[in-house]
């Protein structure tokens, strides 16, 4: 096996960062449960993919999390943060 | 929890999207109607995973999780598992095509060592084997 390249989106942002993914997305504010935005909102579930997609091929930092805002996704919810230990 | 001081599997992307065959991956706890749902009942989690097909009828997924609130999922599946979506981007030419397999696995987990080593590499070998997926969309809940 040669490996795949992949793309993460996440809602996540800092658990998804702990791992290190090659390569991923935070649509910033989409609460768990809504990775590619609310349900029926086909064009811009559109958006998110096509710009989750196109970071395969853009020069991003390897394990490094990139934001993207979406306004049309309407209220914004806080994402789950990490508990530090000690 | 510390930062993962593991390298990051990077494999490079050298090809066009409009020639790319994608995959998708989740760990939303998504399978088919008729598949057998994840073990929810079992506070270690489950290490399961279902192959979804490629012509799937998205009326036929469902979500078994107790871990992240699914209703948006439930009334339309796109949400954390974009299939139409990604038939939309085929159609229009974004990208090459749907790869033969997709994923669907629950990633609530107590068994951290087991998910990594085992389950995660068994997916990719999925994937790797006759999918013709050229590379992987990954999502969570």
């Amino acid at each position: 096996m040669k490996g795949i390249p992949t793309v993460l989106i996440t809602v996540s942002p800092e658990v998804s960062a702990q791992m290190r993914p090659p390569r991923a997305l935070y649509p910033k504010g989409f609460k768990i449960g809504n990775s590619l935005g609310r349900p029926g909102m086909r064009d811009l579930q559109k958006k998110v993919l096509r710009e989750a997609l196109e970071l395969l091929s853009q020069n991003t930092r390897p394990g490094e999390v990139v934001t993207i805002e979406y306004p049309e996704y309407g209220e914004q919810y806080e994402p789950p943060r990490v508990k530090k230990l000690g | 929890m510390t930062i993962s001081r593991k390298c990051v599997p990077f494999t490079p992307f050298e090809r066009e999207l409009s020639k790319t065959t994608i995959a998708i991956v989740t760990a939303g706890g998504v399978h088919l109607k008729d598949q057998e749902p994840f073990n929810i009942a079992d506070e270690l989690g489950d290490l399961t995973y279902r192959e979804i097909p490629p012509d799937v009828d998205s009326s036929q997924l469902m979500v078994t999780h107790h871990h992240y609130d699914h209703s948006d999922a439930d009334e339309d599946i796109n949400v954390v598992f974009p299939i139409d979506v990604l038939r939309d981007l085929e159609s229009e030419g974004f990208i090459g095509g749907i790869a033969k397999k997709h994923i669907g696995y629950m990633g609530y987990t107590m068994q951290l060592k087991a998910m990594y080593e085992g389950t995660a590499r068994e997916i990719a070998n999925e994937i790797d084997k006759g999918s013709r997926a050229d590379a992987v969309v990954l999502t969570g809940g």
